[in-house]
Parts: structure tokens; C-alpha cells; sequence
């Protein structure tokens, strides 16, 4: 709080809906910060939702995701 | 110059404006003849629009909106208002913690995104009703709170219904917005120029 400068996010989008929804239980299990946000136009014209995570955390991120979540891409946002 | 005389007295939204669109393609002064304040705002609205000059003359017989263009085929098309933009604050109705009906999973996950991509686009509504399950969204343990408490640091009025947060046992945990009562929901309703319904 109080800091100008903004957080760098990533986002990670996924093959389904319910593939965010796991994934955001095992970041949750983590204590992993994330937040579930509307996949961005510029990646997806689909009506999707994915999850958006710091830039900073993206090596815990994809430690806590890869190989138990069907994950479409890793992307900055 | 060409002119038109057009009758829309006893006429409803969006009628009125659709008929003055259609006189302005083919004359360059048209006078509209309304007997409601929306149906006079929004001719006038739409004549301004269309780069016209715009008088309205209140007669015993009604309210003549008199739109003169300068040239034909000379109107800017861009900027048009909705047929039906009636003035007053825009509000949206959160009637639940779910955005739709039919599979709860789904509208736990729409309505995160929706209330996200609000906090992301430039327009916003000026107030937001919560009711029914809508209070959770309100109350602590809510997983938007962080949109709704930036949303109500932009200047949106959020308003909580009282007897829900009370029957869900959340009155003590509400964490951002007003507590409100049904008399000021249903004058917040009844004042809106737009309610959008989530």
C-alpha cells in the first residue's frame, strides 16, 4: 500500500472453468496471492476466466500448477 | 428547406426518437410533437446528435421539439446516445452472490469476474444494491472485496440491505458500503435513469 509504482502480474489461463477453479484451490493451499480475473482481450476473445498472479511468484506458481492442472498458457499480462 | 410536422404524443420510448430519425433522413427541420419529459429529452438528445439545433416550445397541446440541421448528409453518426437514455444515475442490482441463475459454481466464478472487470472499464454505475445472498459479497471472508472497496473509493454509493446482512447473521461483519433500508432501495430504484440487474 502506499507505493506508486504498480505490481507486475502474470496471468495463467486454463482449459476450463474448472481447471481455474482447482488451480485456485491449490494456490489457496499454498497461501499462493492470486486473483481470479476475466482472461484478458488481448489473449482471448472467449467469454474465459483465468488467474493472475505476481510476476514475482511466477516459479512457486508454476510449481504449485504444472502437471496437476490442464494449463493452456503463461503469459504476462 | 424541407420541413415535417411529426406526432408522437401518447407514443412510448424508443418510438418517438426512431420516428424523428426517420424525418431528419429526409428533411432538414423536423418538429416533434411529444407529450412526456423522457420522450422530449431523448428527441432532443438525438437531435443534438445528429448536429442539429435543437428548441422545444412547452404548448398547452404538448411539448414541439423543433431539430434544424444545417446540411443534408452533413450529420455526425458517431456519439449517438442509446434510443432510450433517460436522465438520472445509473445503479446495478446485485441479487445474489452469483452472477446468473441455474449452476451456483459458475455464478460464484461470473460474478468475480464481473465485479473485477468493473473496477477495469471507465464507465461505472454512481450506485450499487445489494440484497439477498448479494450481502455476502459485502460482508468479510468475501473474495471481492478488494473491487468493492475500490469501486466505493471511486465515488460509487454502495448500499447493503439491513434485513438481509441481519437474517444471514452478518450485520457485525459487513466490511465495505452502507447498511440500507427498503425505503431507500426502492427510491434508489424508482430515481434510476438506467438499473442494470446482475
Amino acid at each position: 500500500m502506499g507505493e506508486k509504482q504498480s505490481p507486475s502480474y502474470g496471468v495463467v489461463l486454463f482449459q476450463s472453468v474448472n481447471g481455474a477453479l482447482l488451480a485456485e484451490k491449490l494456490l489457496k493451499g499454498k497461501g499462493i496471492e492470486y486473483k481470479l480475473i476475466p482472461v484478458p482481450r488481448h489473449l482471448s476473445s472467449d467469454c474465459g476466466v483465468c488467474l493472475r498472479f505476481l510476476l514475482d511468484n511466477e516459479s512457486q506458481v508454476k510449481e504449485a500448477l504444472v502437471g496437476k492442472v490442464e494449463i493452456q498458457l503463461f503469459s504476462p499480462l | 428547406m424541407s420541413k415535417k410536422i411529426v406526432d408522437c404524443r401518447g407514443l412510448s420510448c424508443p418510438q418517438p426518437v426512431i420516428e424523428t430519425k426517420q424525418a431528419l433522413e429526409k428533411n432538414q427541420k423536423v418538429t416533434v410533437i411529444v407529450n412526456n419529459p423522457a420522450a422530449r429529452d431523448n428527441v432532443a438528445r438525438f437531435g443534438e446528435s445528429q448536429g442539429g439545433k435543437v428548441t422545444i416550445k412547452e404548448k398547452k397541446d404538448g411539448v414541439y421539439v423543433t431539430i434544424t440541421t444545417s446540411k443534408d448528409g452533413k450529420r455526425p453518426e458517431q456519439n449517438q446516445p442509446s434510443l432510450c437514455s433517460t436522465t438520472g444515475p445509473v445503479v446495478t442490482v446485485i441479487r445474489s452472490d452469483q452472477m446468473g441463475q441455474g449452476e451456483e459454481k459458475l455464478g460464484r466464478v461470473l460474478i468475480r469476474s464481473f465485479l473485477h472487470t468493473l473496477n477495469e472499464v471507465s464507465g461505472r454505475p454512481d450506485t450499487m444494491i445489494f440484497f439477498n445472498t448479494g450481502v455476502r459479497l459485502t460482508s468479510e471472508g468475501s473474495e471481492v472485496l478488494d473491487d468493492l472497496q475500490a469501486l466505493e473509493h471511486k465515488g460509487v454509493a454502495i448500499l447493503v440491505c439491513g434485513t438481509c446482512l441481519d437474517y444471514f447473521g452478518l450485520k457485525e461483519k459487513i466490511a465495505v458500503g452502507q447498511i440500507s433500508n427498503m425505503y431507500t432501495i426502492v427510491e434508489t430504484m424508482l430515481a434510476a435513469g438506467r438499473l442494470l440487474t446482475v
